[in-house]
């Protein structure tokens, strides 16, 4: 996922400041250098780095942390803001009638975005068409036909033409009907001049909502000038970040934002058309700082429940937003969790899972811990309605009596405790970091939509 | 392609130059005219601006032929952190910086050097020796390599996705077709639409055999089945391409670790792109696991003036960077050449 690794080595010099009140410079100069290496091997552009972390230094020693304040959240505060000013929003893409424009280098997988991205809006309701106007990369047109198809929208294009600007203006017209119609280009960079001006054509043909710039998550310092140098040509709007499933962080797609003065759209997680993601800054960034993704994760469970039609249940979470998070919701994220996908991803959202817990999962610890979900299933549904209400009622004799009870131990049964409290707590927390706003929204559009559903 | 790091680099020298400078200078200073040494340090450093940097040197050193110069890490520390964020600004991976920056602070310190002329000399051969030494790793002769293998010889392309493995094949065959050796295509990449149209029209085009099966199959035999083709035919080079994957991908790793054994190729190149960040350096390591790897071809070199990514692969996997893609063109690929790499590294060509 996007910056990996600045989570992990963040939170590790986050926590060295556990119990202390004051900072010294000292604390702080340690903090920025984990900050700096960890932005810098995730391919963000050095004199980016470099703002971001002086900004981050001369903040955390200048400014007065508010009473009652750790030292830790006042630095944890001021990584946060200065990470949302730097990713801002996500690119505004209302879901009505549009055109989109994908450019980008070669092999940074414009074809695959172009029919994940049509996926993503017939998922939104809309009727959606590619038109693929590379005419130079053997196999394009194949390639985009058969992603379409997989993506099940229509497509456009012509297998031997070589006027990239003729099949766009034919392609548009041909799609004429089509909601959302998303217009694929051949690969190119920056430094061919012939090619730019090719694409400058397109766009002045296709005349776009939105031009969106596909970058390879892997990309590294080169993503400043590529970025700046389309977006001289064709203006850019907004990113989409590719092959994040890889090992690569995705800092050039920072780098990009802050160059073009736009921002993240999608996120690419796969080889399949469905693995798209509409980027989401907050719950990104809480991610990042190891407070899960609640927004990502409750639009996953929606997802989830509407395909396989949960039985109805009165799960309102509503409740989650006041503090009182049971050990319903937490039965009720874990139930959901089997049907979302895998487990890594999912468990990477869940407050208190995801993050710091997370990192010091060994990689194979997956297979494992989806045992440990299912014991803890046995565990809840030994437990009454009042423990899963109410779970500090639960003492020791409780504890006896449920593990018996579900055929596992009290280890079991406090682990799950644990993992309780420790989600409640970040929940807290969570709201506490001014998210609250946005997550009342997003539980009220839940209700809204799917609230029949629990 | 490394115009930037260039810069850095001459720029590390004069660093380095200019902290011997300021080591002699005292020694100078404190010898001739004691009392006046504060009023005449602003007034250097005013002509020293002023002054064009060379010239100035060129002065200075004969000044101060009488000063002795030791380095030692607090003068480096400077210029080699300012070294490793220009060699980071590259795309030279971190792990791989280090490397480097640790091996120049063993070479200098404790370097003395009377003349202070010969300072930035030292830095530059230390800084020569080392990059030469990433760059240089297991080169070997490309063509008489393959004059000698048994044929057919079956080179196998392996990579992540998009970085360019179809078009380097194309490449390839085009400059084997140069230098009189015939070859087939074998299309392994029998998962992503498009692949086989793709891989068919470069093969029409060079009037190369192709070999492959259905979309879906399984490569290893299709590779098998180039390999048989060209010792049927009397072909000298089977170059079978294989599927992008990513090498988080353990499935797919598993599969080209299968090709590995049943087609027991002779060379096996792995192909990335000069654009690549930090993680060319991971994937470079795995992919190496899974299929040893002979070399590398660098894809896209001319989309990138850093090409730190060269020096990140060829460290980490220990094996030479065979040639560039530089282009669009079938004769868009340059054998990769370290000396004359690292002469342009610092600025000498």
């Amino acid at each position: 996922m996007v910056l990996d690794d600045l989570g992990s080595s963040l939170r590790g010099a986050l926590d060295r400041l556990h119990g202390t009140s004051r900072l010294s410079e000292e604390d702080v100069d340690e903090i920025v250098k984990e900050i700096q290496r960890s932005l810098l091997q995730a391919d963000v552009d050095v004199s980016l780095v470099m703002e971001l972390s002086d900004s981050i230094r001369e903040r955390s020693l200048d400014e007065e942390p508010p009473a009652g304040t750790s030292a830790r959240d006042h630095v944890l505060r001021i990584v946060y803001e200065e990470l949302v000013a730097l990713v801002g929003d996500s690119t505004d893409l209302p879901l009505e009638r549009q055109t989109i424009l994908l450019a980008g280098l070669q092999g940074s997988g414009k074809t695959t975005s172009a029919a994940k991205l049509a996926w993503w809006f017939t998922g939104k309701g809309l009727s959606t068409a590619v038109i693929q106007t590379d005419t130079f990369r053997p196999g394009a047109y194949e390639q985009a036909e058969e992603m379409a198809g997989r993506a099940e929208v229509d497509f456009y294009g012509e297998a031997d033409a070589d006027d990239p600007v003729g099949i766009a203006k034919r392609g548009l017209e041909e799609a004429e009907h089509a909601d959302v119609r998303i217009v694929d280009t051949a690969g190119r960079h920056a430094l061919e001049d012939d090619l730019i001006q090719e694409i400058e054509a397109i766009e002045s043909v296709v005349d776009p909502d939105h031009n969106l710039l596909v970058l390879d998550a892997a990309i590294g310092q080169g993503a400043k000038e590529q970025a700046a140098q389309f977006d001289e040509a064709i203006g850019i709007d907004g990113v989409v970040i590719t092959k994040l499933d890889g090992t690569a962080k995705g800092g050039g797609a920072l780098t990009a934002v802050n160059e073009t003065g736009s921002s993240i759209a999608f996120l690419g997680t796969g080889e399949t058309v469905q693995d798209v993601e509409r980027f989401e800054p907050s719950g990104f960034i809480s991610r990042l700082l190891g407070m899960g993704d609640l927004q990502q994760l409750a639009e996953r469970v929606e997802r989830a429940m509407t395909e396989t039609d949960d039985d109805a249940e009165d799960w309102d979470p509503e409740d989650m937003l006041e503090g009182e998070f049971t050990l319903h919701d937490l039965r009720h994220q874990m139930n959901a969790m089997g049907r979302m996908g895998p487990l890594d991803q999912v468990m990477d959202m869940i407050p208190g899972i995801g993050g710091g817990l997370m990192d010091q999962l060994p990689d194979d610890a997956i297979d494992v811990t989806q045992d440990r979900l299912r014991r803890f299933e046995y565990v809840m549904d030994s437990m009454t309605e009042a423990e899963l209400d109410d779970p500090s009622v639960i003492g020791q004799s409780r504890i006896q009596r449920i593990a018996r009870g579900s055929g596992t131990s009290e280890e079991t049964v406090r682990e799950l405790l644990q993992q309780y409290r420790m989600m409640d707590r970040a929940i807290q927390q969570f709201q506490s970091m001014g998210q609250g706003g946005d997550m009342q929204r997003m539980m009220k559009q839940l209700e809204g939509q799917g609230g029949d559903l629990f | 392609m490394f115009d930037r790091l260039s810069e850095k680099l001459s720029s590390f020298r004069s660093d380095v130059e200019e902290t011997a400078e300021e080591q002699a200078e005292p020694v100078e200073d404190s010898a001739e005219e004691e009392t006046e040494e504060t009023e005449d340090a602003p007034a250097d450093e005013a002509a020293d601006a002023a002054e064009d940097a060379d010239l100035s040197l060129g002065r200075r050193a004969k000044s101060f032929v009488t000063g002795r110069v030791v380095l030692d890490e607090n003068d480096l520390e400077g210029p080699l952190w300012d070294l490793e964020m220009a060699m980071l600004e590259s795309d030279v991976e971190m792990s791989v910086a280090e490397a480097i920056t640790d091996r120049l602070e063993q070479e200098l310190v404790g370097e003395t050097r009377t003349m202070l002329e010969r300072t930035g000399g030292v830095a530059d051969e230390a800084l020569r020796e080392a990059l030469l030494e990433v760059l240089q790793v297991g080169q070997f002769d490309f063509e008489e390599r393959l004059r000698t293998a048994d044929k057919p010889v079956v080179i196998v392309f392996t990579g992540v996705n998009g970085v360019g493995k179809t078009t380097s094949i194309a490449k390839v065959a085009r400059y084997l077709d140069h230098h009189g050796f015939d070859a087939v295509m074998a299309n392994g990449d029998t998962y992503r639409a498009g692949a086989t149209e793709q891989i068919r029209e470069h093969a029409d085009n060079l009037e190369v055999e192709l070999i492959s099966h259905d979309q879906g199959g399984d490569p290893a035999a299709v590779l098998y089945d180039g390999k048989e083709y060209a010792s049927a035919h009397d072909i000298d080079v089977v170059l079978a391409d294989t599927a992008g994957r990513l090498h988080t991908s353990q499935g797919l790793m598993d599969q080209l670790e299968k090709i590995g054994r049943v087609v027991d190729p002779d060379l096996t190149i792995f192909v990335d792109e000069a654009v690549a960040g930090q993680d060319a350096v991971r994937r470079a390591r795995e992919f190496h696991e899974a299929i040893p790897i002979d070399g590398s071809i660098l894809t896209k070199a001319d989309a990138d003036t850093k090409g730190g990514a060269a020096i990140s692969i060829a460290h980490v996997t220990g094996k030479p960077i065979l040639f560039l893609g530089t282009g669009q063109g079938y004769d868009d690929l340059e054998r990769f050449d370290p000396e004359d790499m690292v002469d342009r590294l610092l600025g000498e060509s």
